[in-house]
């Protein structure tokens, strides 16, 4: 893999990144939902759904078979899918010679989408929900190199790199903070941890000790309110020079700084909106937690909630998707930041040709 | 010039470094979650009821010995066992035991890990993962006993009792309702916690036994069918197959009764000395009354904490220097139980609540907010709360004035309020 060779840029290897980045929203989407409706051993048997080939099995009693079955029979087409997609991308990628780190991101899309799959299997073959969770957290670290490669090979990353180069040929050049980088790339960690510490609480083992589930949503709510924390410092350091006067980035690098800056918001409107899901969704899951606040905290439970309504299981799943979308975006932030940081190059062409 | 843009594509800066740090990056994101948990989920097995064998000092073989009878009676949560003395419908439990799955299209099996077990635990202890978070906490099925039902206080609920509390759900708790399960998946649910119960009540029972044995047993209970069946398992699921006998009689309101009438009547007993429920649920009816009193799952809880802190007091003041060698051995023997009952009391109890008097300005009911209900609540009394059988002090028909003074309650004219208006709480300070 030599990054210095020429590359023949291409349309298609970004069109088939962010194919991929769809197909896989939906994946995860209906892989949410599979845990909410607890629909994974809604198929016996693997690759076969109920004897027949997987790809061959009825449409009609998929489409208006048991919700269940749609959704765990439909979660499968969808990762096959995902894998054939993930197949041409990484044949795009070499044929039209991307850059070193996006072969290098195809290459680990194409191992994790197998051992994504191996691992579905496994889980429903052995019936284990230890499987189940690795499964739930190797999906958003799969979406996320998706999600990296479709930014890698956008124009968005190479328009801030141009940006950059304009203007860091002006004598009055300022060196951009690295701060919103180091945040994002933070941010990223968290929302992936994140994620993992909200696996082990939608994959509940029901044997475990009051004591330890407790331990689990401290470290989830711990997670939340770090997670919070470095979306509003990734979002206030990608504001905060816009605001000082005397920079010459004010008038020059306003598409970059406007890139940062709506992403990082972005990320900050969605971390509230997961803050208020996540309080929903434990109400739908496991009831008002009463015994979580003080007595003279109590207030009056009307009516009982409805275990498993269509509103509830939306909720639940909802707080997943919309966890994943924080990552996903954390990725774009941390790549973009971290290009205008200096950090890495999202452009194919070598610095001295401009220079 | 900024070393941004003198680094040659590829240099330490921007090159291969920076691709090797990403796959160190996902390396070690991929050990932290593979490290988290590598081991295959054990089979689900049902808790020993450690607080009562500690407390009954039961042996290790003893405690071994009544697994292995309740092993042999009921199987395993994944693969439950039913004896016909029970009544209990085995195709019913295998609906509800093992973890969640299908066999055949449409078909899901362990229905009960999947919606009950988080807060009610496998064995039906109350000490599922999510129990601590809960107020009132959830219910403990092993004692037997049961809130809401339409039986004399003391008696088993009927089967129709569970369902309506599965199907509505208990509102003022986190209790769900189960509204959309299919009629079969609640009533497998139900069989499921008579099974739970059922099994808890024997376990209790064959570990109060060890206390009575005679001396010739040799700390060992008989492994006969009529100690084991007759003696142990029948006296629990007896009262299962009797409850519908047991069901409250509900006399009619006489007809022709004015309703303000009925309602005046009601507040009269409700604050007279017969039904005396001011008592409890206060003057105000906000439930402000006597409110230091525990449910029977707490209570023993409090008593044992009580007795432990007593004999911890008892050994500290004790002098061992002239104890003689029998008498040493039964002191340190004490030290050693007083030790585990906390290490028990500290892993298989939560914290001990009081329970609160229902504030009836809320119009919030939880057995159920038909006046049929209330009236069994007020008749038998709440079983395993402190609320008192009014049956007997109180006549039918006053029971049913009763009744319309309670429903009237959240809507009671006090001067300030509008009728239409619930009185709540909050607006009271």
């Amino acid at each position: 893999m030599n990054i210095l060779q020429p590359c023949r840029r291409s349309f298609w290897p970004h069109f088939i990144a962010c194919v991929l980045v769809a197909v896989t929203a939906v994946l995860l989407s209906f892989g949410a939902l599979v845990t909410t409706f607890d629909a994974a051993m809604a198929v016996p048997d693997w690759p076969n759904t109920y004897g027949h080939n997987m790809f061959l099995y009825p449409l009609a009693d998929w489409l208006w078979g048991p919700w269940d079955l749609f959704l765990e029979h439909g979660h499968r087409l969808l990762g096959a899918t995902a894998g054939m997609v993930t197949l041409a991308l990484f044949a795009a990628a070499w044929w039209w010679q991307e850059r070193g780190i996006v072969r290098a991101l195809c290459a680990a899309a194409l191992v994790l989408v197998v051992v994504q799959g191996i691992l579905g299997g496994a889980r429903v073959l052995l019936d284990d929900r230890t499987i189940a969770k690795v499964h739930a957290c190797t999906g958003p670290l799969f979406f996320s190199i998706a999600i990296a490669i479709a930014t890698l090979t956008s124009r968005l990353g190479t328009i801030v790199q141009k940006t950059i180069r304009k203007v860091a040929n002006q004598t009055s050049f300022k060196e951009p903070s690295s701060l919103p980088a180091v945040s994002s790339v933070a941010l990223l960690s968290a929302a992936y941890l994140q994620l993992v510490a909200g696996a082990q609480l939608r994959h509940l083992d029901a044997s475990i000790e009051p004591a330890s589930f407790r331990w689990m949503v401290f470290l989830h709510l711990f997670g939340a309110a770090v997670v919070t924390l470095l979306a509003i410092l990734t979002a206030a350091s990608s504001w905060s020079r816009r605001f000082i006067p005397s920079d010459r980035l004010l008038r020059e690098d306003t598409s970059s700084e406007l890139a940062l800056c709506i992403w990082s918001t972005c990320i900050v409107g969605l971390v509230i909106v997961q803050g208020m899901l996540g309080a929903g969704a434990w109400v739908v899951s496991w009831g008002v937690p009463t015994g979580f606040f003080f007595e003279w905290m109590q207030w009056n439970l009307t009516e009982a909630t409805v275990a498993r309504s269509p509103t509830g299981a939306a909720v639940v799943t909802a707080h997943v998707v919309i966890g994943m979308m924080i990552l996903g975006a954390s990725v774009v932030m941390a790549i973009l930041a971290g290009t205008r940081a200096g950090w890495c190059r999202t452009d194919d062409r070598p610095e001295e040709a401009v220079a | 010039m900024t070393p941004l843009l003198k680094s040659p594509r590829g240099s330490d800066r921007h090159g291969f470094k920076k691709t090797h740090s990403w796959v160190v990056f996902c390396t070690l994101l991929g050990c932290f979650f593979v490290s988290s948990g590598c081991n295959k989920t054990p089979p689900a097995s049902f808790r020993s009821n450690m607080i009562e064998a500690t407390k009954q000092r039961l042996s290790q073989s003893q405690e071994k010995q009544v697994a292995t009878v309740l092993l042999a009676m009921f199987g395993t949560p994944d693969n439950p066992v039913v004896l016909a003395e029970t009544g209990l419908d085995l195709e019913k439990l295998t609906l509800c035991a093992g973890p969640v799955r299908s066999d055949i299209v449409g078909r899901k099996n362990g229905l009960y890990r999947e919606h009950c077990a988080h807060c009610h635990g496998i064995t039906g202890d109350a000490m599922g993962p999510t129990a601590a978070f809960l107020n009132p906490y959830p219910r403990d099925y092993r004692p037997g006993v049961f809130k809401f039902k339409s039986t004399e206080r003391v008696e088993k609920p009927t089967h129709v009792d569970l369902v309506r509390i599965l199907h509505n759900g208990i509102a003022g708790t986190s209790m769900p309702s189960f509204a959309l399960l299919s009629e079969t998946q609640i009533d497998a649910l139900a069989e499921y916690v008579k099974y739970l119960s059922i099994r808890g009540e024997t376990e209790l029972s064959l570990m109060r036994a060890f206390f009575e044995l005679d001396d010739d047993a040799k700390g060992i209970l008989p492994e006969t069918r009529e100690f084991l069946i007759g003696e142990m398992l029948l006296p629990a699921s007896e009262k299962w197959l009797a409850a519908k006998e047991s069901q409250i009689p509900v006399p009619l309101i006489s007809e022709g009764v004015d309703l303000v009438e009925s309602i005046a009547k009601g507040k009269a007993l409700f604050y007279g000395d017969k039904a005396n429920c001011v008592k409890c649920h206060g003057v105000t009816g906000l439930g402000d009354g006597q409110a230091n009193d525990y449910d029977d799952w707490n209570k023993p809880i409090v008593e044992i904490d009580k007795e432990l802190r007593g004999t911890r007091e008892r050994i500290k003041v004790t002098a061992t220097a002239s104890m003689s060698p029998e008498e040493l051995a039964e002191h340190v023997a004490l030290q050693d139980w007083v030790t585990k009952l906390s290490q028990v009391l500290d892993g298989d109890s939560l914290k001990p609540r009081t329970v609160v008097p229902r504030n009836l300005r809320h119009g919030v009911y939880r057995g159920g907010r038909r006046p049929l209900d209330l009236y069994y609540r007020i008749y038998a009394g709440i079983n395993g709360a402190p609320m008192p059988a009014a049956k007997g002090a109180v006549s039918p028909e006053d029971i049913w004035h009763i009744v319309n003074y309670v429903r009237s309650l959240p809507y009671e004219f006090d001067g300030e309020l509008g009728a239409d208006r619930p009185l709540i709480a909050r607006e009271r300070f």
